[in-house]
């Protein structure tokens, strides 16, 4: 057998170890850069692999030549657990990152109303599976040395002998090493939710070196000593046939329940032991790394495990079946075949299988100790220092350090023990006792504390009592009577056939006993025990962490005496140092609303105390920073208060309760169904004050005028001082705070109010706590609405002010409604008096025109709104005169109706004095001039006077759309003209009046703009020529059929039916 | 629809976990459980180091189902009806 000199193995293993922390300093670095390893899937996947220790790496060949297929189930109980990864593991996960859990004490004590206890006990079974694991490693470590370089002393005398000069124990270095890159990489900073990168990366390496030195060694093994798997299995029967039970199941190495057991207990450890917990959940970045860990960390394991058979096997063959070696049959195989160099690769394969165990072990085992022992001790101790900080991260270094070297010392006391070799299972077992309470709190939430303190215990004491005992007896430190014969000599209670169970291997009848206990108190304290408002919260919070958190009835707290901001970040600074502190606090501030004192709201105060606990579980474990919490507010007389419980139902958004979805449908049926304004407010303010027993209940509405909020509505008892009386608007009191800055106001405890106006007030009516809200119409606040309570404090929740400013807006549409409700209104009684105009002015138009034997007369005026300022009348003075008028004032509105009624007025008043149409108009034109004037109005009128004796027409007129005349004789249409401008210019001037003499059969037209600007689409005008063309065509028919025919004509080219200005029309016609 | 489909990821790694733990266990083992040689290789040793591999397969073929669902939600529903 092949030797290599002691010198060049501590020169390649410390050259190993100076790799680790170089590749560790590397990815600390790299953090630093913002660019985390951590954040590769491979390395998430590889780091997991911690699983496999020196335990998998040397003892699974030892175990496969000595019990056979006893290896696998530590193999294939984890690749089962994998399928369930994607809903068990990555539950925890997030619950864990929600909740700043650091170690597997935490999440079991953190879900159990964050029992200090239950944490303890917890940290105290690790503690005690975990150091003599520890032990195990630097073991192997050692004695591989001893192996590489002296292999017939290492075997020999079964002592631990040395190669090295006397004094010098290569496993205290290692332990040394070890602990000092626990200390540099794994306690950087006190927050142990933060990540390790050096760590993990250093892991996840060792995790290629080791599995890369098996398949070496495997490689070898199989095809440089042997030809190959088949060979190997062909020579191991030809010459063992008497072992072929190795390679069976249910024999008496490996009976089908032990089977069973090995893979539940490699199911829990997986997913249980502390360090699988911290790799897998504390150093996770990423949930989704879970899915490619799923399938790459159970093929790592089958890698892994592909040449254990054949180097068991084979070791076997060469050793001529000798087992004694078999245990280092990896590292003897190829010593003996003369390959040194591939042996030292398998060498540093293990120290890397311990290494990682070693690290990562010690880290989370301090930070447990720590954080369940240390830290309530400590806390009890109520030390008064500014910062702790440094105190207890020194403690936590310190762990790493004693958590290492205990497990050194181990070593060196038992290292043989039979208790420290069946260390691996025997730590598997105990981390099973977490299995019901892990579980069961993931997915249950009836169950409690009591129910897994209880539980957990009770398997702690069975499993002490069937495994560790014996294990202990085995090793010699107990007298071998009570596995014979039973504590106190009774026979029910042999460690190993506890009530008499026999048959079963230490391991079978271990679990059992330990998890019949333990599964039937946590069962049935679970059902029986009750559950405290706090537990029931963590319940919900584990349980239902997929889905949203929203406050549940009775979760809605505030804090009486709270502390400020800054006292919460000088309470953290205590425990976590200054920076962090602050760091966590703008984070946290970032996210919450800030009132309008620059302060953090009533109800905020709560979330903050969550985060401050939380942010201190992070640092010192989920127990102790409620203790931390419990006791500062304690200190200060601050109380969570229960909010009163009506609110507790409370919420607006999609999980909004049905008591509140009705009072806002309930308002919003009041204000839908309209009614009187005042008792639509009356109403709500009645809803209000019923549906939550307010004491007074307010509408104000500002005052334009006076700039002072009146009560519009109140609801409960009042005296003058309070709901009644106005407010003026100012920043002193609350209310006009609530107004002029448009925010909700609230008070939810009046003992801390600070407005001398408000508080005299408040004590006069002795108000506990109360609300404003603006009610707001499009941006700006109209009033306020306000609500009052004499009796609770603190009811004001964020759910509830956003109920209270929905009724606020509930309130403003009402408003809307009733301004719109007036205006519609006055709108209505407008139109009204303009149909009464209309009516009046229809009646001044001659309403029958006389049927006379000489002429023909028919009139026609269409206003285009419903009063206009056309004008037309005919006045028979006797029969011999007849004066026709048309006129048109401008615009047509109800200053141009009053104008038109005032001509009319003026000529039937006027026309007995005066004579001739020229004296008319300018008489009027006098008459209006100042009138007009004032009005911006004119007026334009053409005046005849015709006499069917002599068939003389006289006329004049006043800038008039001059009338046609269809000549019947001539067969030709004339316009009539006169000298004279619009009404209203000038004074003094004079209207020429000419005279014609008309004939049967003539027909004369008269009109206003309306008809000759009347425009079609391309904005053509109707037109002089267009009417005069109908005129002429028609000349036939009666005076009342040609206006007829006019009008169808204007609306066939116009293509309307309305028109845009006054139509007036009139004809005459000469019948004999 | 959707839920449908994510319930029934879950409820797929659940029936695997369950009939992985059937096929590793007595007595569906007991049926490789004999000294006779396949190709050579005693059945057991045969018969897990050939279904090891294919569960680890069939996680691989399930993870890629959950890659596909857009949400990734597979596996998060919720029993509804919990005590």
């Amino acid at each position: 057998m092949s030797v290599i000199s002691t010198k060049t193995v501590l020169f390649v293993s410390f050259g190993y170890f100076a790799l680790l922390f170089l590749v560790a300093s590397y990815a600390e670095n790299r953090r630093k850069t913002g660019i985390s390893l951590l954040k590769n899937s491979h390395i998430y996947s590889l780091s997991l692999a911690v699983y496999c220790t020196s335990w998998t790496f040397y003892g699974s060949v030892g175990k496969a030549a000595t019990s056979g297929l006893e290896f696998l189930p530590i193999y294939l109980g984890p690749t089962l657990i994998a399928f369930a990864w994607w809903f068990l593991l990555r539950k925890m996960l997030l619950i864990s990152k929600q909740q700043n859990i650091t170690s597997i004490a935490d999440f079991l004590s953190s879900r159990y109303d964050r029992s200090t206890a239950l944490g303890a006990i917890v940290t105290l079974i690790a503690v005690l599976g975990i150091t003599p694991y520890i032990a195990l490693q630097l073991k192997a470590i050692a004695q591989t040395l001893t192996i590489l370089t002296m292999p017939a002393m290492a075997f020999g005398s079964g002592l631990l002998s040395s190669s090295l000069p006397e004094g010098v124990d290569i496993a205290f270095f290692v332990a040394l090493l070890l602990a000092l890159f626990g200390i540099l990489f794994g306690a950087r900073s006190l927050d142990s939710s933060e990540k390790h990168e050096g760590l993990v990366v250093a892991v996840a390496f060792e995790s290629i070196v080791k599995l890369i030195a098996f398949l070496a060694v495997g490689i070898f093994v199989t095809y440089g000593l042997f030809d190959g798997f088949l060979d190997i299995f062909q020579r191991f029967f030809e010459q063992f046939p008497e072992r072929r039970d190795l390679l069976l199941l249910g024999t008496q190495q490996t009976p089908y329940t032990k089977w069973f057991t090995l893979i539940v207990l490699s199911m829990a450890a997986v997913m249980f032991l502390p360090r699988q917990f911290h790799i897998m959940i504390t150093e996770n970045v990423d949930e989704q790394h879970i899915k490619s860990a799923m399938w790459k960390f159970p093929a790592y394991l089958f890698l892994i495990n592909l040449f254990v058979l054949p180097i068991a096997l084979g070791g076997l063959i060469i050793n001529g079946g000798d087992t004694t070696q078999a245990d280092y049959f990896v590292l003897t195989l190829p010593l003996s075949a003369g390959h040194p160099w591939l042996a030292l690769l398998v060498f540093i394969g293990g120290v890397s299988a311990s290494a990682g165990m070693v690290m990562v072990s010690s880290v989370t085992t301090a930070t447990m100790v720590l954080n369940h022992l240390v830290m309530p001790v400590l806390l009890k101790m109520n030390i008064h220092t500014q910062n702790l900080s440094r105190v207890l991260i020194n403690i936590k270094r310190l762990g790493i350090f004693g958590v290492i070297f205990i497990g050194y010392f181990y070593f060196k006391a038992i290292g043989n023990s039979y208790a420290l070799v069946n260390m691996g299972l025997i730590s598997f077992a105990a981390v099973t006792q977490f299995a019901p309470a892990v579980l069961g709190g993931l997915f249950w939430k009836r169950t409690n504390r009591k129910a897994a303190i209880t539980g957990i215990s009770l398997g702690f004491i069975l499993w002490f009592y069937t495994l560790l005992i014996p294990s202990f007896v085995r090793s010699g430190w107990l007298h071998s009577d009570i596995l014979q014969n039973g504590l106190y000599g009774i026979n029910l209670l042999k460690p190993l056939e506890l009530f008499g169970l026999q048959g079963f291997d230490i391991y079978t009848h271990s679990l059992f006993w330990s998890m019949l206990f333990n599964l039937s108190a946590y069962l049935i304290l679970s059902f029986f025990a009750k559950q405290t408002e706090s537990e029931r919260i963590q319940a919900e919070t584990f349980v239902d962490i997929y889905q949203e958190q929203t406050p549940k009835p009775g979760q809605l707290k505030r804090i009486s005496k709270a502390p400020t901001v800054i006292e919460f970040v000088e309470l953290m600074s205590k425990f976590i140092g200054e920076k962090p502190a602050q760091a966590a606090i703008t984070d946290f501030l970032g996210q919450q609303e800030i009132n309008t004192k620059g302060g953090l709201s009533d109800h905020e105060i709560p979330n903050l105390k969550s985060f401050t606990e939380r942010t201190l579980a992070g640092h010192v474990g989920a127990a102790p920073a409620r203790i931390i919490l419990d006791n500062y507010l304690s200190a200060r007389g601050s109380e969570m208060e229960d909010v009163f419980d009506i609110f507790g139902t409370v919420t607006i958004d999609h999980a909004a309760s049905r008591e509140q979805l009705s009072v806002l449908y309930d308002a919003a049926q009041i204000v839908s169904s309209g009614g009187d304004f005042q008792k639509t407010l009356d109403k709500i303010l009645e809803l209000l004050a019923d549906q939550f027993k307010f004491d007074l209940c307010v509408i104000r509405f500002l005052e334009p005028e006076s700039m002072t909020l009146i009560v519009k509505s109140l609801v409960g008892s009042s005296s003058e001082h309070f709901g009644q009386f106005e407010r003026n608007l100012n920043m002193e009191t609350y209310i006009g705070q609530a107004f002029l800055s448009n925010t909700t106001i609230v008070v939810n405890d009046t003992a801390n109010v600070d407005r001398p106006i408000s508080a005299e007030h408040i004590k006069r009516d002795g108000i506990t706590c109360l609300a404003h809200t603006p009610i707001v119409f499009e941006g700006e606040p109209i009033g306020i609405l306000s609500a009052f309570s004499k009796t609770t404090k603190g009811i004001f929740t964020k759910e509830f002010i956003a109920l209270f400013e929905n009724l606020a807006g509930q309130i403003s549409i009402a408003w809307r409604n009733d301004q719109q409700l007036q205006k519609l209104l006055q709108v209505r009684e407008q139109e009204r008096e303009m149909q009464i105009a209309k009516d009046i002015q229809k009646r001044l138009l001659p309403r029958n025109l006389p049927d006379l034997e000489n002429i023909a007369i028919a009139g026609l005026c269409v206003p285009a709104h419903q009063v206009g300022g056309d004008y037309y009348d005919f006045i028979e003075r006797n029969s011999l005169s007849y004066d026709l008028i048309i006129a048109d004032v401008s615009g047509h509105n109800i200053g141009s109706a009053l104008i038109m009624a005032e001509t009319r007025t003026f000529i039937h008043a006027r026309i007995q004095n005066v004579k001739h149409p020229a004296e008319m108009l300018r008489e009027l034109n006098s008459f209006f001039l100042t009138d007009l004037d004032r009005s911006d109005l004119f007026v334009t009128m053409f005046y005849l006077q015709y006499n069917p004796i002599t068939h003389r027409l006289i006329y004049g007129n006043a800038g008039h759309n001059t009338p046609l005349l269809w000549k019947k004789r001539e067969q030709k249409i004339i316009t009539l003209d006169a000298e004279g401008l619009i009404f209203g210019i000038k004074d003094g001037i004079s209207f020429e009046q000419k005279a014609i003499d008309l004939e049967p059969g003539d027909i004369l037209l008269l009109y206003t703009d309306g008809i000759i600007e009347a425009e079609n689409k391309e904005k053509v005008f109707f037109g002089i020529e267009r009417l005069g063309k109908v005129l002429q065509e028609c000349d036939n028919l009666n005076p009342q059929e040609l206006i007829d025919q006019i009008m169808i004509q204007c609306r066939i080219f116009t293509g309307m039916r309305h028109f845009i200005d006054d139509v007036t029309l009139v004809v005459m016609k000469v019948l004999k | 629809m959707k839920e449908v489909q994510v319930s029934s990821i879950r409820e797929a790694w659940i029936l695997c976990l369950i009939l992985g733990l059937i096929m590793i266990n007595f007595p569906f083992v007991h049926i490789f459980n004999s000294e006779q040689l396949f190709l050579g290789v005693p059945e057991l040793v045969l018969y897990f180091f050939i279904g090891w591999p294919f569960s680890i397969f069939v996680i691989w073929f399930f993870v890629h189902c959950i890659d596909e669902d857009p949400q990734n939600t597979a596996g998060i529903v919720e029993d509804k009806s919990e005590p």
